[in-house]
């Protein structure tokens, strides 16, 4: 056997685990995630992270989390779904509709679990609808998707004043009580976190007594999701087909990779997290209206980005993108923390961070193929 | 003779409507072998490739794999007997690790469907390692090697699959002299092992002087000289290079320009 040259690839410095820590795509995301997280802090007067303050700040970091979940994995397979918020509107009109009227061919009443089940079937329909159209048409997903953005909006709005007379439904009896369902999806979650809060003695409202008694569920389904989607992206055959397919599809194509089968599939799977991030709108509130969802596909592809997605598919982390999450959550409810600020500075911020995070990406990207 | 051929190709024609891309092409495979296939643009070498590698299906003739006769429907055919087939584009994914790569469409997974991370490293590092290159951590992009260590790779990746005939498309052109000695140093070592043949498609005479033990030219869809390398005049190489022109020839017809 011949002595083995080392090759040019062994060029690359030896690293210790600060420094490769240091160069890990999340690390931009963390970083202004850590800064966001202290200046709150100080600016709310600690108001912010109070029981009541962590309860509504990651409810609203859970709903965005959710989207920008699937939004995310969809952009590391190289394509887009600007129809994720029309989508949200869409299911949600479909289980509060169900619930105030019936399931649809005179099938009776509908239980929670049945709207949903129902609602679920049709979103999953139109997110395969929507993967066929884009990959057996080859058009860019951007516009067949913005398509749906409107159709979907609008078939929203038509059903609900075709059936309902109005665009939006409240007043629905609050389901949470008699269904396991609906209070899997709209009630709370670990409260075992505020009872432990109460008893070391914090978590007190002005009579002394404990004033939150937990999450609400959708931080479990975040957490889920978020959980799933790491495991499949990093430790799974499919998660390695997802990075294959937007890195370069005809490469993954020639390696056997079902290329359009993962786009499909994925477009099915941000169908799915909006359907859950409505259930969870809908069981919680008891409430629908036509416009949610309204400006939702854009905040998730701009926290995908900002957690370190490339715009041109083939890299991203699940990590990332809980730390894009946690940032622009806080920074979207800061204003009910911070009574003098003026609530658009939010879309600032966020506007600023989106393109910063873009800058670093390119660089990260240039950075793994050797600036090209 | 050394021994049987691995694979035999029987007067291949293959038509696309009226235009005739080969009109009758033969090759013998040897296993250990490095065999040459030469000639110009347009002498039908890509279209000889994509029969062998079953994207395209002979009009006529037969090919033959260890004897018995096969016909290729797909390109999983083609792999499944043994044609592994590196095209110019490598087939890898720049922002993915090395293992990723290597094992991109066919990883290896546990009982629960998770990937045996380590082992795909491991094996991914060993067979890179029985070709020449040393990679001390196979979870960095491939965007980050040369693309002589990509070629290495793609060819590591294709013996590893089963490849028993490894068909390079082109591998030394684009690169610089010294990775494309670096090419020639990985077929070497392939051939080396003695267990797989490889077809060496190239434009560079030099090139196949330095590894390969029998030459097939093409022109115009058709054989117009084969041998082993003793059997072989250097002058004689060069003319068939050449599309069988005499270089005298060509010379005359640059000179009167």
């Amino acid at each position: 056997m011949d002595v083995i040259e080392r090759s040019e690839s062994d060029r690359l410095r030896q690293e210790n685990w600060i420094q490769r820590t240091v160069r890990r795509p999340e690390i931009g995301a963390f970083m202004v995630m850590a800064v966001i997280i202290v200046a709150l802090y100080f600016a709310s007067d600690g108001r912010a992270f109070n029981a009541l303050g962590v309860k509504n700040n990651v409810a609203i970091i859970a709903q965005f989390g959710i989207i920008a979940t699937g939004a995310a994995l969809l952009m590391i397979a190289g394509e887009f779904d600007l129809s994720i918020g029309s989508m949200i509107g869409f299911a949600g009109m479909s289980m509060a509709m169900m619930l105030k009227w019936g399931l649809p061919f005179g099938l009776g009443e509908a239980t929670p679990f049945a709207a949903f089940a129902v609602t679920l079937a049709m979103t999953l329909t139109l997110g395969w609808i929507i993967g066929n159209i884009v990959v057996r048409s080859g058009l860019s997903s951007f516009i067949v998707t913005l398509g749906f953005l409107f159709f979907l909006r609008g078939t929203t709005e038509v059903s609900f004043r075709l059936i309902n007379k109005s665009t939006q439904i409240s007043g629905l009896p609050d389901y949470k009580e008699t269904s396991w369902f609906a209070d899997l999806m709209g009630g709370e979650v670990f409260g075992w976190f505020y009872d432990a809060w109460f008893w070391l003695g914090g978590n007190l409202n002005r009579k002394g007594e404990q004033w939150v008694t937990g999450f609400d569920a959708r931080f479990l389904w975040w957490i889920l999701i978020a959980g799933v989607a790491w495991l499949i992206l990093s430790r799974t055959q499919l998660g390695n087909w997802i990075f294959a397919t937007g890195d370069d599809k005809e490469a993954a194509r020639a390696n056997g990779v079902p290329v359009n089968k993962v786009k499909i599939g994925l477009f099915m799977f941000t169908a799915f997290c909006a359907t859950i991030f409505a259930a969870c709108q809908v069981f919680d509130t008891n409430t629908s209206d036509a416009a949610k969802g309204n400006l939702k596909e854009l905040e998730a592809i701009a926290i995908a980005v900002v957690g370190g997605t490339l715009m041109t598919g083939g890299f991203g982390s699940v990590l990332g993108v809980i730390f894009g999450a946690v940032t622009v959550g806080l920074v979207a409810n800061a204003v009910f923390f911070i009574p003098w600020i003026d609530g658009s500075w939010f879309r600032v911020f966020v506007g600023t961070v989106l393109l910063a995070a873009v800058f670093a990406n390119e660089r990260i990207r240039k950075r793994i193929t050797g600036g090209i | 003779m050394a021994g049987q051929p691995y694979m035999r190709v029987e007067n291949l024609v293959k038509r696309f409507g009226p235009f005739t891309a080969l009109a009758g092409v033969s090759l013998e495979i040897f296993p250990g072998e490095v065999h040459a296939l030469l000639g110009d643009n347009g002498a039908g070498k890509s279209t000889l490739i994509k029969i062998l590698a079953g994207v395209h299906r002979a009009s006529e003739g037969q090919i033959y794999v260890e004897g018995r006769p096969v016909t290729f429907r797909s390109p999983r055919d083609a792999t499944a007997a043994g044609i592994g087939t590196v095209y110019q584009d490598l087939a890898l994914n720049q922002l993915m690790s090395v293992t990723r790569n290597f094992f991109m469409g066919r990883e290896i997974k546990n009982r629960l469907g998770v990937l045996k991370m380590d082992e795909m490293d491991r094996i991914a590092h060993d067979e890179m390692l029985k070709i020449g290159i040393d990679f001390s951590d196979p979870t960095q992009a491939v965007g980050t090697m040369s693309g002589g260590q990509r070629q290495t790779l793609a060819i590591a990746r294709a013996i590893y699959f089963g490849a028993k005939v490894l068909i390079l498309d082109e591998p030394t052109s684009a690169l610089g002299q010294k990775q494309q000695m670096g090419v020639l140093k990985t077929i070497k070592k392939v051939r080396k092992r003695g267990d797989i043949a490889i077809i060496f498609i190239t434009h560079n005479e030099i090139h196949s002087r330095l590894v390969a033990d029998r030459y097939t030219f093409l022109a115009l869809g058709k054989v117009i000289g084969a041998g082993t390398r003793d059997s072989l005049e250097h002058g004689e190489i060069r003319r068939l290079m050449a599309g069988g022109a005499e270089m005298a020839d060509l010379e005359q017809e640059l000179e009167s320009v």
